[in-house]
């Protein structure tokens, strides 16, 4: 087992998870780099904590009246899931389609619009697109329901079009138009009632009710409507089928997944302006998309797979986000064997390093790679690692540092205690500087002691690496 | 999602509560006790920090509203997170708390008398405390959550004696939550993760068991509380289920109910008041059918249709034949009478 091979198997597990530990990569290795590719795209296990045990503890995560229930049952779920793809594909999708509470004003509305994205997010472009144009959360964020047959509302047919599938500059004013006319009548049930509660924000008498999807025949415009050159009575179905088919789509879902797992692009406004970092990848991306007919997984898979994927040149490139960051941590530590009431601080200490789930800046979702530190976000993050990996009393931890302190190695040189470290936290390469700064400590310390290693992790969690992905 | 029985033993009867952050009403409320006073004690767990919501609501069956005690905080007589609630024979009100590790006892009046209890896992210790049970000579039997086992103790919190432990087998316990003592002295616990209901003499001597995982009819599946009357019926908050269910003494099934709320006194005034609220539920159809790729899962329903139970956290019995069945996620409590 080649120390490329493991790092590379980290790479991938970073990416396309939350990270994994030093056994969970010597056991992937030993599969060998492929399968691990198919066991993340179709999981042999994708049991978690559960959710009768997330229910009984955390009572909120059960009722969802607010975002933070719903997003903590979410949390759970990513730390504890032995799918974490799904779980990071569901995040990338809430990254795009961000919708958030302060409009839709419903935990459980926002929480089956998660698992709308658990459940879809790894099939084919143009049924998920389907189940988002349906998804009652994202007819409140924007506004289907006051998108009528003699009175159209565009939120929803100019973000579908300008954010959601084609980018900007591939359509007109007029295909705004027409494909909010399409959309007429795509609502929820209970409107008025569920609106005023909204209004209000009422919980009462008895707590939210969850939103149903309606489609009200006797409010959509049934005539002919002309959308990107065709022509027709077009109904939501047929604008999601002709969105799917153009050439711009499948690169704007393309240069998405490139950025959220090779490398940082620019923000979404300027891409119609900035040529992609890298258009052979992009292209081999598209490719998929058509041959596959529209098959994320088989999209995933020609991105995991790929030379641009494995280069070198990307890792640690990108900046974690507060969420996968948190949630890698957590996993290292192994804080939530049980659920805890601590996770309520968890989810607050992930919004203060600047992403509250279920609560992005816009429609645009979060602006992502560098934008993620500044210098209070990364105090927090600074802290929270510190705080997880430094207390040896959690499971994780503990286990670490009897690995790290036990070692297999008779070699007891500080140097030796560095590379143990940076390799019980996800076979970390390390760069000179953060090994010269870890070496610093390491040689000032008498030897493997547990203040001496949790020292050492905290240090390491701070590192430039560890920030990043 | 329907009510269904073999040979009806309850019957609807009214619905108490509204959501409420403070005072007059419930949030997320875990536990209920219908004291000898009359009047009703409702434990609130409230969301996230609780600063607010946390309490006990003492109300009565006509929906009078009493007034709160044991508010957010760790300080003596205060809570953090209450599980559980029983009645001694002097009328004094026990609350489990699963965060600090305590019972506090308070008067009937709401005033603390005294709290004990400290985190661990040696005897008379406890982690988790949820569910509790008051025997005739007021000894108190604490579901010990994490500890898979059911702790006895005298009514000051003196250790008598321990029983359960992890496991599946006759008499373990996985995540034991609520607890109950019948009429001839046998305590039963639900056994949450094992999906049963467990009896045991004042001993800790394993009795019976009832119920099997599943969701068929008398099948149980992760219980949150168990009471017995009388007669012998065994009436089971089906938490995984989201239903109630009536077994007969041996266990066999008598009836189900999923639950059929209505507005309580406290939630019609609300809307009377807030009229273009009132008026629009007025128009709402709150039956819709369900379109969704989990239709099935009951906690979905309960989601969807308001008057579906909806995290039955517990199942309590009052002199007069009521049962009452306090529902977390929906902020109120469904009362029904004994009719046979």
């Amino acid at each position: 087992m080649s120390r490329q091979d493991v790092e590379l198997m980290a790479h991938l597990m970073r990416r396309a998870g939350f990270g994994a530990t030093r056994d969970e990569l010597d056991a992937c290795v030993a599969d060998g780099y492929d399968a691990a590719v198919e066991r993340l795209l179709n999981p042999p296990d994708a049991s978690w904590m559960g959710d009768f045990m997330v229910r009984r503890f955390d009572h909120e995560a059960s009722g969802m009246i607010n975002g933070p229930g719903s997003a903590r049952s979410w949390l759970y779920r990513m730390v504890t899931s032995n799918a974490p793809l799904q779980e990071k594909m569901t995040l990338f999708w809430h990254s795009i389609f961000a919708t958030g509470v302060p409009k839709v004003i419903n935990g459980r509305v926002l929480s089956d619009q998660i698992g709308m994205f658990r459940r879809c997010g790894m099939g084919r472009f143009n049924e998920l697109l389907l189940e988002l144009a349906k998804n009652p959360a994202m007819i409140i964020w924007l506004d289907n329901q006051d998108n009528h047959s003699h009175a159209i509302n565009e939120n929803w047919g100019r973000e579908l079009l300008e954010l959601f599938s084609m980018g900007a500059g591939n359509y007109s004013e007029q295909d705004i138009k027409e494909c909010a006319r399409a959309f007429t009548g795509w609502t929820i049930a209970n409107t008025e009632y569920m609106m005023v509660r909204s209004a209000r924000d009422s919980d009462w008498p008895y707590g939210r009710i969850a939103y149903h999807f309606e489609r009200r025949p006797e409010d959509h415009d049934e005539g002919e409507k002309t959308f990107l050159g065709r022509t027709g009575a077009f109904d939501g179905e047929d604008i999601i089928d002709i969105i799917c088919r153009q050439e711009s789509t499948a690169r704007f879902i393309s240069r998405h997944m490139y950025h959220f797992f090779v490398a940082d692009e620019p923000p979404v406004p300027s891409w119609p302006y900035t040529p992609p970092r890298d258009i052979d990848a992009i292209d081999a991306l598209v490719d998929t998309y058509f041959e596959s007919g529209y098959d994320i997984s088989a999209m995933l898979r020609t991105l995991f797979t790929s030379d641009f994927f494995k280069s070198d040149d990307v890792r640690y490139e990108k900046v974690k986000g507060p969420a996968e960051f948190a949630v890698g941590i957590l996993r290292l530590s192994g804080e939530f064997e049980m659920p805890r009431r601590e996770m309520i601080l968890r989810y607050r200490q992930i919004n203060w390093m600047g992403q509250e789930l279920n609560n992005p800046p816009s429609v645009e979702g979060w602006h992502q790679g560098l934008e993620w530190l500044d210098t209070g976000a990364l105090m927090e993050r600074i802290n929270f690692a510190s705080e997880q990996l430094g207390d040896a009393s959690k499971p994780g931890v503990r286990a670490m540092v009897e690995r790290i302190a036990g070692g297999e190695s008779d070699n007891r040189t500080p140097e030796a205690l560095v590379e143990r470290c940076l390799d019980q936290m996800g076979a970390l390469a390390a760069s000179d500087d953060t090994r010269s700064a870890l070496l610093m400590l390491a040689g000032q310390e008498d030897g493997a002691t547990e203040q001496n290693i949790t020292q050492m992790l905290r240090l390491a969690a701070a590192s430039r690496e560890f920030q990043r992905i | 999602m329907s009510n269904r029985m073999a040979a009806g033993v309850l019957e609807y009867v009214t619905t108490l509560g509204i959501i409420a952050m403070e005072g007059r009403g419930f949030e997320y409320p875990t536990d209920m006790v219908a004291a000898s006073n009359g009047r009703l004690y409702v434990a609130n767990r409230s969301r996230d920090f609780g600063e607010r919501g946390v309490r006990v609501t003492v109300l009565d069956i006509e929906s009078e509203y009493y007034g709160t005690f044991g508010h957010f905080g760790e300080a003596a007589g205060q809570l953090i997170s209450p599980m559980c609630i029983a009645e001694d024979s002097r009328g004094r009100i026990y609350v489990s708390d699963d965060y600090t590790h305590r019972i506090s006892v308070f008067q009937p009046n709401g005033d603390f008398a005294y709290a004990w209890g400290v985190y661990g896992s040696a005897p008379g210790e406890l982690n988790g405390p949820s569910g509790i049970a008051l025997d005739a000579a007021d000894n108190l039997y604490v579901s010990d959550t994490h500890n898979n086992r059911v702790q006895k103790f005298t009514s000051d919190g003196e250790f008598i004696s321990a029983f359960g432990g992890a496991g599946d087998g006759d008499g373990q316990l996985n995540l034991p939550w609520g607890a109950h003592v019948a009429p001839d002295g046998d305590a039963y616990i639900a056994d949450w993760g094992n999906d049963r209901v467990q009896r045991f003499s004042s001993d800790g001597e394993f009795v019976a068991a009832y119920g099997a995982s599943g969701s068929a009819d008398g099948e149980l599946l992760r219980p949150s509380g168990v009471a017995v009357d009388e007669r012998g019926y065994i009436y089971v908050s089906d938490w995984g289920n989201e239903r109630v269910q009536v077994l007969d003494d041996k266990g066999g099934f008598v009836q189900s109910l999923r639950g059929q709320a209505t507005l309580s006194k406290w939630a019609a005034n609300f809307l009377e008041i807030n009229r273009e609220e009132g008026q629009a539920r007025a128009k709402a159809n709150l039956e819709q059918a369900l379109d969704l790729p989990d239709a099935d899962d009951p906690h979905t329903q309960s989601a969807y249709i308001e008057r579906l139970f909806w995290a039955p956290m517990s199942v309590k019995l009052d002199s007069a034949g009521r049962v009452y069945v306090t529902e977390g996620n929906r902020h109120r409590i469904q009362v029904y009478r004994r009719i046979s």
